[in-house]
């Protein structure tokens, strides 16, 4: 048992958050003050998305035979971490949830187009998951795929579809068999380019950021763009939540949120003298903030090393994400009331404290705790995993 | 990066775990409560033949020297039965500080007793309102041949069958740690009965002689061992909740399971589920903290920090999931009759012994802040 990163583990955390600050140029800041760019897509984002994929950063998990370097999940979380900890809107959806689905599922040219594109830091895939009436029971979904000849027609409507905007690809799952009987058993899963025709989007603004409501529309597709067996999509969808779980919750995001709000307090006059910080009910805060922070990169780390012993317990990945996501929300709470009112100023306002971070990431964090998986679904989980309960009703 | 444990630790937990499971039946448990000291002789001697008392003691001294890792997994297994049985004063706090910072002549004289079960060592770490042993309000006074100690130390166990009693008193601007005989002239224990009806000692000292030879540490090496000790008090605190808290949360789950209202399973109403599912995330968080804080004093690493954490969510997670657990069990949880309330107070004692949450929240809110004050002048 020893719980402490290792000095190579040391070396290449070091080194992927110096290579972040050199990905973060003053342009790609400046870009991202338009709201549209935000979350990526911008001229600038791309070009430093494309600059990742030649220094070889892109799919450092990835198998030696597509191009990847096959690090542990360990190494891996470390890349993620300081990634999400240096801002850069790095699409972690299609680097590591889908595209090594796609490696091992598609047809060998659309494969070869669509890993080698994201390998070269050049394509975006956006998730098609969610519709207007299936969320957490997504087994539902209704947008349907009839077989043509060589192609598909697809129509129906996806909610929530982030990226999409920008994106190259969507990542859409489609009912083709329509007996509902077979709920889990009758999708599909396509890659739909985001240039055919018969595909449309509108804008959905959000209390966070922008994401989009997507429509098919007698959307032609050719067959090469199916991924995996006919009415095999669901296996594919499930195989990658739990990858996608770690990349959203990671520890180093909301540390530097706490060290941020820290040295603020450190510096900041206090009106009845001394600093901000020697105030009890801040030092309270903080030290809540700090022994719960403490987990989250328990967590974090305990994930990823079980990851690299074999498949994930399923009580274990629904307790990272229950507790991980409700303390997230509690986390932004606590560092809010220590920035009291001035935490309410907004980036680029005037007055606004660490650029506004904490206001922002509380708006994003709303989606936390139900995004990915309800904690209702994951507490279900745990009593039946973990604690082999009967199922609820 | 590891969170395996070696398969010798594994099977010294196991081995733990099946003597305790022996020993732990309701009708044994009941028979020790009727004892006047709430210690189980037969089980601590079972325990000292399998090894399992000199896990944290050198094989030069009788032990067999896994390290103090695996002896928070005893406590662990401890807590799982709430057996009654001394851990964490004797082998803890006494011999773990004996180990680290006694003489040859103190370790030779008392550890292998410890470790073969004939020798109790306890250990006195709290005062009223202080349970912070290195800076304790007991006095001793340096004189020909020793000190002469003064000062009252609360809930000691095992008090009266103890060969000495392990705690601090400070002389002059100096910090001594000195074993202490509670036959000696001058010591007066008093029983005091605390939350889990265990009969305890507040020991009162007056002038009580302490020779040379029992003073085990003076000045920076005192504060050490008493820094030490606390540190590790803590964390096998946080080990052995982890292990009440386990069982807890499982008693209530295979209740809920088992108990039928309105016509089926109450676990499968949701509000009562998730009670307990939120338990399993309590005990998940309490697990990490604590192994985290027990590897590293394991390997002599700085854990101050990671020590207050353990100590914080043992306190908050003991309340919790003590809570959850009664209130899912209805009636029956505070019946006598059935296990869970020997766990409820052996929770609150784990959760308000050597520093609560509040208390340790506030200790580590004025730690960060004098580090941020530090790095940014």
């Amino acid at each position: 048992m020893n719980i402490e990163l290792t000095p190579q583990q040391k070396a290449l955390q070091q080194e992927v958050r110096e290579y972040m600050k050199t990905v973060m140029t003053p342009e790609l800041l400046e870009e991202m003050k338009i709201p549209e760019f935000k979350e990526g897509g911008g001229p600038e984002f791309r070009k430093q998305y494309a600059r990742m994929g030649a220094d070889g950063w892109i799919g450092l998990s990835w198998s030696k035979e597509l191009g990847g370097k096959e690090l542990s999940n360990i190494e891996q979380y470390i890349f993620t971490d300081e990634v999400v900890r240096s801002g850069f809107a790095y699409p972690f959806l299609t680097t590591e949830a889908v595209t090594p689905v796609i490696a091992a599922n598609a047809n060998a040219e659309v494969r070869d187009e669509v890993v080698g594109g994201v390998k070269q830091g050049k394509v975006v895939i956006a998730i098609g998951y969610s519709e207007p009436n299936a969320g957490t029971d997504l087994a539902s979904l209704t947008t349907r795929a009839e077989r043509d000849g060589d192609d598909w027609i697809i129509n129906g409507q996806k909610m929530w579809t982030s990226l999409a905007n920008f994106a190259d690809y969507v990542w859409l799952a489609a009912r083709t068999d329509p007996d509902a009987s077979k709920k889990h058993k009758g999708l599909t899963m396509f890659l739909v380019p985001t240039k055919t025709e018969g595909f449309s989007l509108t804008p959905v603004h959000t209390l966070g950021v922008r994401t989009n409501a997507t429509y098919y529309s007698d959307l032609r597709l050719p067959d090469k763009y199916r991924v995996g067996e006919v009415n095999a999509g669901w296996k594919l969808i499930t195989g990658q939540l739990n990858i996608e779980r770690l990349s959203l919750f990671t520890h180093g995001q909301v540390d530097s949120l706490y060290q941020g709000v820290c040295e603020w307090a450190a510096t900041t006059d206090a009106p009845r003298g001394g600093k901000i910080i020697e105030q009890p009910w801040v030092q309270h805060n903080l030290a809540k903030v700090k022994t719960g922070l403490e987990v989250v990169k328990l967590i974090c780390w305990k994930q990823a090393w079980s990851m690299d012993q074999g498949p994930l317990d399923m009580a274990d990945a629904s307790v990272a994400k229950v507790y991980s996501s409700e303390f997230f929300v509690e986390l932004y709470r606590m560092l809010l009331e220590v920035m009291g009112a001035a935490g309410t100023i907004k980036m680029h306002s005037p007055g606004a404290i660490l650029k506004g971070k904490l206001e922002f990431r509380w708006r994003v964090g709303a989606v936390l705790t139900f995004g990915g998986g309800t904690s209702e679904v994951q507490r279900d989980i745990i009593a039946m995993a973990g604690l082999w309960m009967p199922r609820t009703r | 990066m590891d969170f395996n444990v070696s398969d010798e630790l594994k099977s010294a937990q196991q081995l733990a775990q099946q003597i305790l499971g022996d020993y732990t039946d309701v009708d044994q448990l009941k028979a020790i409560e009727q004892q006047e000291e709430r210690f189980d002789k037969a089980l601590w001697q079972a325990l000292a033949d399998a090894g399992l008392l000199g896990l944290d003691i050198d094989e030069n001294h009788g032990g067999i020297g896994l390290g103090f890792y695996s002896l928070t997994n005893l406590c662990e297994e401890v807590g799982r039965t709430v057996a009654p049985v001394p851990v964490i004063p004797v082998l803890v706090s006494a011999a773990g500080t004996l180990r680290r910072f006694a003489s040859d002549t103190q370790k030779d004289q008392w550890l292998p007793g410890i470790a073969n079960g004939s020798t109790l060592i306890s250990a006195a770490l709290e005062e009223y309102h202080n349970d912070d042993p290195t800076m304790p309000g007991a006095t001793a006074q340096k004189q020909e041949g020793g000190y002469a100690i003064s000062g009252t130390k609360i809930c000691v166990s095992p008090a009266p069958s103890a060969s000495r009693i392990l705690l601090s008193a400070r002389a002059g601007d100096d910090l001594i740690v000195a074993l202490v005989d509670p036959r000696a002239a001058g010591v007066v224990l008093n029983a005091q009965v605390v939350v889990t009806g265990e009969t305890r000692h507040e020991l009162v000292m007056d002038k009580v002689q302490v020779p040379t030879e029992d003073i085990v540490a003076t000045g920076r090496e005192a504060t050490q061992a008493m820094n030490w000790a606390l540190q590790a008090t803590r964390t096998a605190l946080a080990a052995m909740a982890l292990g009440a808290c386990d069982k807890m949360m499982r008693i209530t789950g295979q209740y809920t399971s088992e108990r039928e209202q309105f016509g089926r399973a109450i676990a499968t109403f949701q509000a009562v589920s998730h009670r307990v599912a939120d338990c399993f995330i309590d005990v998940e968080c309490l697990r990490l903290v604590t192994q985290q804080a027990a590897s590293l004093l394991d390997q002599g690493r700085p854990a101050e920090e990671a020590v207050l954490m353990a100590k914080i969510w043992c306190g908050n997670v003991t309340h919790r999931v003590s809570q959850a657990s009664q209130h899912c069990h209805g009636g029956t949880g505070v019946d006598r009759d059935y296990p869970l309330f020997r766990y409820c107070e052996a929770a609150r004692q784990m959760e308000l012994t050597a520093g609560s949450s509040a208390q340790l929240t506030g200790e580590l809110g004025r730690a960060i802040c004098a580090e941020y004050l530090a790095s940014s002048a």
